[in-house]
């Protein structure tokens, strides 16, 4: 049993691969969608959102974690730098919550060959990235619109539409472009596509958790990250009533808290990222000694 | 069905091609594409945060003519420009139609207007600055603020291989339609050609796959005999790469004249 799974874990190369596979499909199908015109009926909109079937193919098929995150830099990349849409830092919220979402439906599956997980998995991946995203459009507004109350119908019509595009999305897009291929392309790939990177087909007896990604440090990074929203939300109001009394003050102070705590955020976000990837070496140094 | 028609004739393989790669390799000239890439990201996480924490409308107004400019000299593609319009102002609207809906009035337009504000400003920022990179410059400069190298390494990779591959899947997209039957009857509202055409769509992707991973697999192989994994994991390789990036008087002359531009919003609106 323990040297099975000793036997699937993956070279630096092999992960790579999978990585590279996952980046380079995933990137070319978004860029397709992207081209893909959308049809609207009224007010509903039907559009080609992603060929989710992809990531999540090669999440079920590979080691997930290496095919979410290819996945989620190749719409990155592909997707948007390429075709000059980069939007920057909100381009962090999508590669977060895509990589989770595929990430988890990867986990979900331990027989590639059972059509019925596949699918729960298909959806359950669709489902997750949706609701995830549209809760940060809606948080978007909630920050972006100062006094939101104040405004009428507002709450309500962002409530609404945000809610019915998620309907749309995994009713639509996630039925005709992520449940069918997938519960189609899963079987028939098993035990084709693995020779191909040289390594073995993935068994019933490995599987992977959650624990793997959401480790303490995780936690404590997404609470300080939303912390700092909040510190953002509060120093903006602050700062408006600040200008209104005290002329000279005021700015110069908003200035100064926004660029620390930007710098703040910034560092950390860097720090975490060089950390990861130091530990995921290290484990990767770790597992080829050992085997 | 005429306007789909239209876009797909638009969008032919080639066009899209040759866009791409003006996109990324066309502005290396502009005064933008000159400053190093450290500047252009101190000077983008500025422009990509602040404005959501803004409330007041000349401020925004003042950075919006800022960012307005800048876009001016990085001379972005006026597709991308046009593209950007045009889903501003579908969002604005369509959230402004329901909220009318909703029994909100004419007094919705303004905060809708100041939220439009705000995203505009901050996709040209972004546009400006990640246009006027190309792909050599912008993974210098994500591996300089500590990115991974496997990241650097992708993107030159997308660059190099997305030609190839959109190529492959096209052919491999005809090849499907030259052996399989398309349908005979359009049906209502050509339902049965636009089924047909995602099917083949998702299909094509099945021999993609397959030879993507193979390519993927020789990738791979060619990076070990390169010795590129030793690289992505000592530091001292990449001081050694990114050692002819360096901040020079125009970066901070830009940075400075931008400091001074907000300072001056910030203090006089």
């Amino acid at each position: 049993m323990n040297f099975a799974q000793d036997r699937y874990t993956l070279t630096q190369s092999q992960k790579m691969m999978v990585f590279i596979l996952s980046m380079s499909l995933y990137g070319l199908s978004n860029m397709i969608t992207e081209l893909l015109p959308s049809v609207y009926l009224g007010p509903i909109e039907f559009s080609v959102e992603y060929f989710a079937f992809i990531p999540l193919t090669l999440c079920i098929l590979f080691h997930p974690l290496y095919a979410a995150i290819g996945a989620a830099l190749g719409e990155v990349i592909f997707g948007e730098i390429m075709l000059g849409q980069f939007g920057g830092l909100g381009e962090l919220e999508k590669f977060i919550s895509f990589s989770l979402a595929m990430y988890i439906a990867g986990t979900m599956v331990t027989d590639p060959r059972n059509k019925r997980q596949v699918g729960t998995a298909a959806m359950i991946g669709v489902i997750i990235h949706q609701a995830i995203s549209s809760i940060v459009d809606i948080l978007k507004v909630w920050v972006g619109v100062d006094e939101l109350e104040a405004v009428p119908g507002l709450v309500e019509s962002v409530v609404v539409i945000e809610g019915f595009s998620f309907l749309n999305d995994v009713l639509f897009s996630g039925i005709l472009f992520a449940l069918i291929p997938t519960v189609y392309l899963v079987p028939r790939l098993y035990g084709k596509i693995e020779p191909l990177l040289g390594m073995k087909p993935r068994d019933t007896t490995n599987k992977y958790s959650l624990k793997e990604i959401i480790g303490p440090r995780l936690v404590v990074v997404g609470v300080l990250l939303a912390g700092a929203a909040f510190l953002f939300e509060f120093l903006s109001n602050s700062g408006l009533n600040l200008i209104e009394w005290e002329l000279d003050l005021g700015p110069a102070f908003i200035w100064i808290s926004l660029l620390v705590a930007f710098f703040i955020t910034c560092l950390i976000i860097v720090y975490t990222l060089k950390k990861k990837k130091k530990t995921i070496h290290d484990k990767t140094e770790d597992r080829r000694i050992s085997s | 069905m005429e306007y789909t028609r239209k876009w797909s004739e638009k969008f032919s393989v080639e066009q899209v091609k040759i866009e791409l790669l003006n996109t990324a390799y066309g502005n290396g000239h502009t005064f933008l594409a000159r400053l190093d890439p450290i500047t252009l990201f101190i000077w983008y996480i500025f422009f990509g945060i602040v404005p959501w924490f803004i409330h007041q409308e000349t401020i925004l107004l003042g950075m919006f003519v800022f960012v307005v400019i800048t876009t001016f000299i990085a001379k972005v593609s006026p597709l991308i420009i046009l593209i950007l319009c045009l889903g501003l102002l579908s969002q604005g609207g369509y959230l402004l139609v329901a909220s009318l809906f909703f029994g909100g009035n004419l007094a919705t337009i303004l905060p809708l207007l100041v939220l439009t504000l705000k995203l505009s400003v901050i996709s040209l920022a972004s546009i400006s600055v990640f246009c006027s990179m190309d792909p050599d410059k912008l993974s210098n400069g994500l591996l300089k603020i500590g990115f991974p190298g496997q990241v650097s390494f992708s993107i030159a990779y997308g660059y190099r291989m997305l030609p190839s591959l959109l190529e492959e899947y096209h052919h491999i997209f005809l090849s499907f339609r030259l052996r399989g039957k398309a349908p005979e009857k359009k049906g209502f509202l050509y339902w049965r050609a636009i089924v047909y055409f995602c099917k083949v769509a998702v299909l094509s992707f099945y021999p993609l796959l397959l030879s993507t991973s193979k390519r993927a697999r020789t990738t791979v192989e060619a990076l070990e005999t390169k010795g590129s994994f030793y690289g992505f994991n000592h530091p001292e390789v990449k001081k050694l790469k990114l050692a002819n990036m360096k901040m020079q008087k125009h970066d901070y002359l830009f940075l400075g004249f931008t400091a001074f531009y907000l300072v001056c919003l910030f203090i006089f609106l």
